[in-house]
């Protein structure tokens, strides 16, 4: 008796709270797996003994390690000056060399890739526009188009030294090349029926390039644009370490390793993963859900998937 | 009434290094104003090609078109309606009506009013902010006829617009398209290799035959409208043009 009238009660409060569960659950199901890597990583660095615990930090050691590059500086200024202003006291959170790394990577990373954006588009769209562009950049861009940047690295340390145009360049032309393929593709591939109605409707060349061929190829153009920052990313963390350079976030890494400073790379690696993240947040799902995944234009080219 | 668009001795060749193909021979055509002209025939008889030499899209052999008494230019104001979904994804079903009036320089506000009109027309108004994705089939071809419309052109081309729909919803566009034609009086051409569908919408039936692809008889179709498509003339009818393309 009390067992079935408990059952018919309105569990409203219960339902409630798990709906409340649920959608946290929701948020927090992509953060799940890191924190078992890093539960796994702290039991097996807290095994590690002496010499070899060095270089194999626990989680909160490299956690404090992080805290420590970004205040130092800061606390270090303050020993010295008890009486120093707030102000100043954040100025100085500016020196952290984790902050420098990032800023360096930050600025030089995204420039880069908007030089080779604009480029590549330009001659994508002229090597779709005109055979004779066609014929001049496919056969260049086929065979450039597989070798490693970065392996053009020593070659444009001699030309051009060591300094952030090096890397620039490197990273710019690593990403030039898969967007201006893509730009090239997308131009040439949009669905001839529509030019057909935009001619039936006596569209000018000129017009039917501006308000069908752009928007046409849009689709092939952004997923170009994905690849050639995924390249550009590559190529440039590369080629800061090889350029020799002294502030960007794999310079800095590479610097840790003669000082076996595991704890700075894990946090300088961290940084590089989040970056990439948040660019591709920022840059591209936005612009993608404005445009082609409102269209309905992501599914004829078959990219379900990408909505993960 | 008034002959709209003439043609003559119309001859069409497709020479490809590999072959030689003769889609069109000694065709001749009178269609007059506000005619609905259907053309039927098997794959390969050059009905398209007939319609896509009308549109501009193909270039004449031999022979000559001319529409009120002039040589057809390349860009007199036309409406095609094509058998693949032909809307701009990136366009909502109003920017789709409007893109031939924005070609053109209409006014923003004037473009708006006839756009809205026409999408009335095709009984869609309330779906004109929808992106063609998220319209049916039958809905997308409904925006594509009322593009087409709005553009005020000379004539109105459809090649087989239905023909991937399915049949409840073809048969609900016939008999819009008879309304929209009956509403603006334009003069059509259409075609099809659906006989039912020929007999329902056209005055007259133009029958081609293939190898090469030439007229073989025209039909006139004198049904009141609307036609009742399992009525026996009607029947009679669909069954001569059914003869007429398959025994010659």
């Amino acid at each position: 008796m009390q067992t079935s009238e408990a059952a018919s009660a309105p569990p409203s409060l219960d339902e409630k709270k798990k709906k409340v569960r649920s959608t946290i659950w929701v948020k927090l199901r992509p953060v799940y797996p890191f924190i078992v890597i890093l539960a796994i990583w702290q039991v097996a660095a807290m095994q590690a003994q002496g010499n070899q615990g060095r270089l194999f930090p626990t989680v909160d050691a490299i956690v404090y390690r992080a805290w420590e590059l970004v205040t130092g500086p800061m606390f270090r200024a303050l020993a010295e000056n008890p009486n120093l202003g707030l102000f100043d006291q954040i100025w100085k959170l500016g020196e952290s060399p984790i902050l420098l790394h990032t800023l360096n990577t930050a600025w030089r990373l995204p420039f880069s890739f908007f030089i080779a954006a604009i480029v590549g588009t330009i001659v994508g769209i002229l090597m779709g526009r005109f055979a004779f562009w066609e014929s001049f950049f496919v056969p260049l861009l086929s065979v450039l188009l597989p070798i490693p940047a970065i392996a053009w690295t020593p070659i444009v340390v001699i030309w051009s030294g060591i300094g952030d145009q090096t890397v620039i360049v490197i990273t710019a032309f690593a990403s030039f090349l898969p967007i201006a393929m893509a730009v090239w593709t997308g131009v040439k591939t949009v669905n001839p029926v529509w030019i057909r109605a935009a001619q039936s409707m006596n569209a000018d060349k000129m017009t039917i390039f501006r308000t069908v061929v752009l928007p046409g190829s849009l689709p092939m153009i952004l997923s170009g644009m994905r690849i050639g920052l995924a390249r550009a990313w590559r190529a440039g963390v590369g080629a800061e370490a090889f350029a020799g350079i002294r502030w960007g976030l794999s310079a800095g890494i590479f610097d840790a390793q003669e000082y076996l400073d595991i704890a700075f790379m894990m946090v300088a690696l961290s940084v590089l993963g989040l970056f990439g993240f948040v660019l591709e947040k920022v840059l591209f799902q936005p612009i993608e859900s404005r445009t082609v995944i409102r269209w309905g234009m992501m599914e004829a080219m078959g990219a379900q998937d990408k909505k993960v | 009434m008034v002959t709209k668009i003439s043609i003559q001795n119309l001859r069409k060749i497709y020479d490809t290094p590999e072959r030689r193909v003769h889609a069109l021979e000694g065709v001749n055509l009178n269609i007059e104003d506000g005619e609905f002209i259907c053309l039927v025939g098997l794959s390969g008889c050059g009905k398209t090609t007939l319609l896509n030499m009308l549109a501009g899209f193909v270039e004449i052999t031999a022979g000559t078109i001319t529409m009120d008494g002039k040589t057809l230019t390349q860009d007199y104001d036309k409406g095609v309606v094509f058998q693949e979904y032909a809307l701009f994804p990136w366009r909502t079903a109003r920017q789709n009506v409007e893109y031939g009036l924005e070609i053109r320089n209409v006014p923003e506000e004037e473009r708006r009013r006839i756009s809205l009109d026409f999408l009335r027309l095709v009984r869609l108004e309330e779906f004109a902010d929808f992106f063609p994705h998220n319209l049916s089939g039958g809905m997308r071809q409904r925006v594509a006829v009322a593009r087409a419309m709005a553009f005020d052109p000379q004539i109105l081309l459809m090649d087989e617009p239905f023909g991937a729909l399915d049949a409840q919803t073809r048969e609900e566009l016939q008999e819009l398209t008879v309304d929209v034609w009956q509403k603006t009086k334009k003069t059509i051409l259409y075609v099809t290799h659906n006989l039912s569908e020929a007999v329902y919408l056209g005055n007259r039936i133009v029958v081609f035959v293939p190898n090469p692809g030439r007229i073989r008889e025209i039909v006139k179709v004198d049904l009141p409208r609307p036609r009742d498509d399992l009525a026996p003339e009607f029947i009679k009818l669909q069954r001569h043009v059914n003869d007429l393309i398959r025994d010659f």
